[in-house]
């Protein structure tokens, strides 16, 4: 019934495809990271305007299924870059470019709004005193942002990072519509030879527990080497 | 060279297309939530079991449940679920697609609520059911009075926030032929020939985008409510 030797096969042949989940997931951490700070900052300080369309954008992204936007912008991104790529002259056929490249968009989009929360309420967690404090003693607003307030945010922040790089990771397994050859659809051309699915969905539920542990594991120990460094500084 | 056009007035005729089928993804998550909240119930119990076999289980269970992408849950439940059921005689190959997902859905989401109404506990503290009991409640009257109308007031705002996350996990259901909203929106599109199609999923964007906000502002009217009740019965001042 159960194939067991094809399920450890594609365990193994599934593996290969971690690099290119992990890769989604990062980089699209990476490029959102700045963004979602501008945008939690936008919102903390009320900037008439444009902290409304923040909020529309936030609300937008979070309220709708990713796979929905995955449909929608990979509907509309190759025909735009294939109408920019005309407009500028240059010859770059779209069907040649990497898909890699809709999925860091979509998800770096996706990201740049749940992160932007992430920030804002680690930033809101941090009292209002801290930077009273730092302006009183001579340091200008950047250093109190980047010396006083950043460290302790993102001590705020990293179990909530932690929560959304896995939830990043478990929505890279949609990446598949977009032809990305992340762990889900490798399992899937495995699967096709000879309808073996059960066996390669199993084979990838293991796959994704484990890097989901991993990436957790990873957080841990970051945040203990944070809170060790606290206590050094208070001189416990 | 001439490139197709937006048509804005097609999102209404999608959505007019769409809604009879809100009932479909409705139906599907309260049905989950409904199964859910009994499973998570289960898991609870297991994970403060005494004996160490089975709260390690419940433990493994929510570990694993919480890294699990929900659509290869899904897969694993729409091929997987037929197989296991046949080798006890039981053919559900022709069983409507409703019961695969609500069957995987409910396994994640009581991973997620096991989660929730465990934080909820741990709050609470155990201080509650112990007064319940030296003022002479019987385990079960501790429970439905004392304990757990306090770990839904507590738990709302998360119960909310999963609510949220199931509706939109729901969506997933199309890929392995449900016809709820996404199917339906996809149809449409199939049905145009690919036409059409920004202007469908904008129609589903809206209903989807909608229906979080609806849930976001019942779950805060709720908290609203229960913390109306806390103050007239004098828990909080």
């Amino acid at each position: 019934m159960i194939d067991y030797s094809f399920l450890v096969r594609t365990f193994f042949t599934t593996l290969k495809a971690v690099p290119v989940s992990l890769e989604i997931t990062f980089v699209s951490l990476l490029l959102a990271l700045l963004p979602a700070l501008l945008i939690a900052f936008i919102r903390l300080k009320k900037i008439p305007v444009v902290h409304r369309l923040a909020a529309v954008y936030v609300s937008l992204l979070r309220g709708t299924p990713i796979v929905l936007q995955i449909l929608v912008l990979y509907s509309l991104l190759p025909s735009l870059l294939h109408s920019y790529f005309i407009g500028t002259g240059r010859n770059v056929n779209i069907f040649d470019l990497n898909p890699i490249i809709y999925a860091l968009a979509i998800f770096g989009l996706n990201t740049t709004a749940t992160l932007s929360e992430v920030f804002r309420s680690a930033l809101m967690s941090v009292n209002r005193g801290q930077y009273e404090a730092g302006i009183s003693i001579g340091l200008s607003p950047l250093q109190v942002y980047v010396r006083i307030i950043f460290p302790q945010a993102l001590r705020a922040a990293l179990p909530n990072l932690c929560n959304l790089s896995v939830a990043i990771f478990k929505n890279t397994s949609l990446a598949f519509m977009m032809t990305v050859k992340d762990i889900t659809a490798v399992a899937k051309i495995e699967a096709a030879f000879g309808y073996n699915y059960i066996e390669a969905y199993t084979a990838i539920f293991f796959v994704y527990i484990i890097v989901c542990l991993a990436i957790q594991k990873l957080f841990k120990i970051s945040e203990d080497k944070l809170s060790f460094r606290d206590m050094k500084k208070a001189g416990a | 060279m001439e490139y197709r056009i937006f048509y804005i007035q097609y999102i209404p005729v999608a959505l007019a297309k769409l809604l009879p089928y809100l009932w479909v993804t409705l139906g599907i998550t309260v049905a989950t939530a409904f199964f859910a909240l009994g499973l998570s119930v289960l898991i609870v119990k297991g994970q403060l079991c005494k004996y160490k076999f089975i709260s390690k289980m419940a433990q493994a269970y929510v570990v694993a449940l919480r890294c699990t992408p929900p659509i290869v849950l899904l897969f694993i439940v729409f091929f997987g679920l037929p197989q296991v059921l046949l080798s006890f005689g039981i053919n559900i190959n022709f069983w409507p697609k409703a019961i695969f997902v609500v069957t995987a859905l409910t396994l994640l989401y009581a991973a997620s609520l096991s989660e929730i109404f465990r934080g909820a506990l741990d709050t609470l503290g155990k201080g509650q059911y112990e007064a319940a009991i030296s003022i002479g409640l019987t385990d079960f009257q501790a429970y439905t009075r004392i304990v757990i109308p306090q770990l839904f007031r507590i738990a709302l705002p998360n119960l909310g926030n999963s609510y949220i996350s199931l509706l939109k996990e729901g969506s997933l259901a199309y890929t392995i032929g449900l016809i709820d909203l996404m199917g339906q929106g996809n149809l449409i599109i199939a049905r145009n020939y690919g036409g059409y199609t920004i202007e469908t999923y904008i129609a589903l964007a809206i209903i989807y985008w909608a229906l979080t906000i609806l849930t976001e502002q019942v779950f805060k009217f709720l908290e609203k409510i229960a913390a109306v009740k806390q103050v007239k019965k004098g828990v909080v001042q």
